[in-house]
């Protein structure tokens, strides 16, 4: 059986158009997906049923075990984390903010670790964004700035940019321009028509500089900035004076570099300024396939994007406080609960040497880097492979996976569901 | 020698990240990228192990020469290696240095540890060693 038109929960593309082949409820093929969707399509090392750790070793227990041990450790708990929930549907998330709410501990998502500074920004300054499906068929330049999507997310190019056809570009090849701002030449660079290569932390110097040459103050840059000629930054400033439409997509090499919210801050308001010329846009490269869904829905339901603290009753958004690594570095929480991400594959060892001093309870499907520190961990479903659920694409357009396979795992949302509803009984 | 590290995404990255105490996994995460002209410098050949020294450790990873990076900086694909070193300090944004770390890199005779090897390190219990 081929299932058309399956959404690959991989990053956040979220591509829409991806066909599985299924024989024996087994994925044996997958086509038009990147090589990253497809061997998250196709991977089977998942684990079997939940498992707890008992002294040095780890037993099997059922799922009624586990999720009474979860929800107990989580209310006696006075300091609870609730992490993750990118690597999920919003279904999910929802079940998770009134979690969080109900035992007054603290929810954070992975995006306080990839694009949370780019949210910062925004909240001072706006969004001026578009859906992919405008720059599409529109833009005659794309800057990638801080990305490196022929790695990270593959399907980019061919979708929506240098290898896409649009609507108003009579030969979107040739009439596109693509220019790629990085500190390494990366394979994205290889491809670009104008590569301007910085030296490590000097992104916000350039962004400045092309803030001022646009304004007309070309005289007031020096022979170079953090690395770049002026006459290169004269040319890419006329390059994006130029164009018709333009579109500025940056990854966490502006997020996670010295200035951070800083540099994302100086990106708008170059592209605030290029407004006054020409039409010009700018988004965020978002990685996990649902992390834009987890900033949505703790937004409608708390006001907060990432980071909230319900210990005061209310929701308290403070990031450098209220988020993960700085809860889990300050020794802070008393409990965890891991969902859809891998902390200790992606935290600092300091944040890790507390995951080892707490329970932690994991909902994911895959054994993983987590895993170590667990008390409990129970597999669910893969939202997209075996579980269906709403996810936002990084433009912010959601989109509803479905399911290529009928498996015996139960959901992140019912799993977390009936967690909650113990949880309810004993408040 | 002092280098600038940074960290981020590769598709070998990505395409092992739900298999994290895979093999393939942990080469490629501990995989230190780094220019040509630095790795003669330290004496080093392709695969031959090295030392990165941080403010909050040290972690041993295999050099690869590469074409990306420049000299000074080396980049080492996002994951449990790199992050064995790199602080937690946020700087009141959340956000860690992921990208602006400086390391000691120096030739070791010792062997990277496993996924599992490193998460024990730090007091966890390995699942499915």
């Amino acid at each position: 059986m081929i299932v058309k038109d399956a959404v690959c929960p991989f990053c956040g593309c979220l591509c829409d158009d991806i066909e599985v082949e299924v024989e024996g409820n087994r994925v044996v093929a997958v086509a038009n997906a990147c090589e990253l969707g497809t061997t998250k399509f196709m991977c089977e090392e998942r684990l079997k049923g939940p498992i707890l750790r008992d002294g040095d070793g780890w037993k099997e227990i059922t799922y009624d075990e586990a999720i009474r041990y979860a929800a107990d450790t989580l209310l006696s708990a006075e300091r609870p984390l609730l992490y993750g929930w990118s690597g999920t549907h919003g279904e999910a998330q929802c079940v998770g903010v009134h979690m969080a709410e109900l035992i007054r501990g603290v929810i954070d998502n992975t995006s306080s670790v990839c694009h949370g500074p780019s949210i910062l920004a925004i909240q001072e300054v706006g969004h001026p964004g578009c859906t992919l499906g405008v720059v599409k068929n529109r833009a005659d330049l794309v800057i990638y700035w801080g990305s490196n999507p022929i790695d990270a997310h593959p399907r980019h190019l061919s979708r929506y940019t240098r290898y896409a056809d649009g609507f108003f570009l009579e030969n979107a090849f040739r009439d596109r321009k693509v220019i790629v701002v990085d500190i390494r030449r990366t394979q994205t660079a290889n491809i670009a028509d104008e590569f301007v290569q910085i030296k490590p932390g000097g992104d916000y110097a350039v962004l400045s500089a092309l803030r001022a040459i646009v304004q007309g103050k070309t005289e007031t840059i020096p022979r170079t900035v953090a690395g770049v000629t002026r006459e290169q930054l004269v040319r890419v400033a006329n390059l994006c004076k130029g164009a018709k439409f333009g579109a500025v997509y940056f990854g966490v090499g502006l997020t996670m570099t010295r200035g951070k919210y800083k540099n994302i801050r100086n990106a708008i308001e170059l592209v605030s300024e290029l407004s006054r010329h020409t039409k010009f846009t700018i988004s965020a490269m978002r990685g996990h396939y649902n992390v834009y869904g987890s900033n949505e829905v703790n937004t409608w339901m708390t006001g907060y994007p990432f980071g909230i603290d319900f210990s005061r009753g209310i929701a308290f958004y403070n990031p450098g406080e209220t988020t993960a690594v700085d809860i889990l570095a300050r020794k802070e929480c008393d409990a965890a609960l891991i969902v859809g991400s891998d902390p200790a594959a992606h935290f600092p060892r300091r944040c890790l040497e507390h995951l080892a001093d707490i329970p932690v309870i994991q909902i994911d499907p895959y054994p993983n880097a987590t895993t170590a520190f667990c008390n409990v961990q129970i597999p669910v479903a893969v939202t997209g492979i075996d579980a269906v659920g709403t996810a936002y694409r990084m433009d912010g357009v959601p989109i509803r996976t479905r399911r290529v396979l009928s498996t015996d795992y139960p959901s992140d949302e019912e799993v977390l569901l009936r967690m909650y509803t113990l949880m309810q009984g004993a408040r | 020698m002092t280098f600038l590290m940074i960290t981020g995404r590769t598709v070998n990255q990505g395409v092992t990240v739900e298999k994290k105490t895979s093999a393939a996994y942990a080469e490629e995460t501990s995989t230190c990228f780094m220019h040509e002209f630095d790795m003669l410098e330290l004496g080093l050949a392709d695969l031959d192990t090295v030392m990165l020294t941080g403010v909050c450790g040290t972690v041993v990873m295999r050099a690869v020469a590469s074409g990306e990076v420049e000299m000074g900086t080396v980049f080492v694909p996002y994951g449990p290696y790199a992050n064995h070193i790199i602080a937690a300090d946020t700087h009141s944004t959340g956000m860690p240095d992921f990208k602006s770390h400086e390391v000691e890199i120096e030739p070791t005779d010792e062997e990277p540890k496993s996924v599992h090897g490193l998460m024990e390190d730090l007091g966890g219990l390995a699942y499915d060693r």
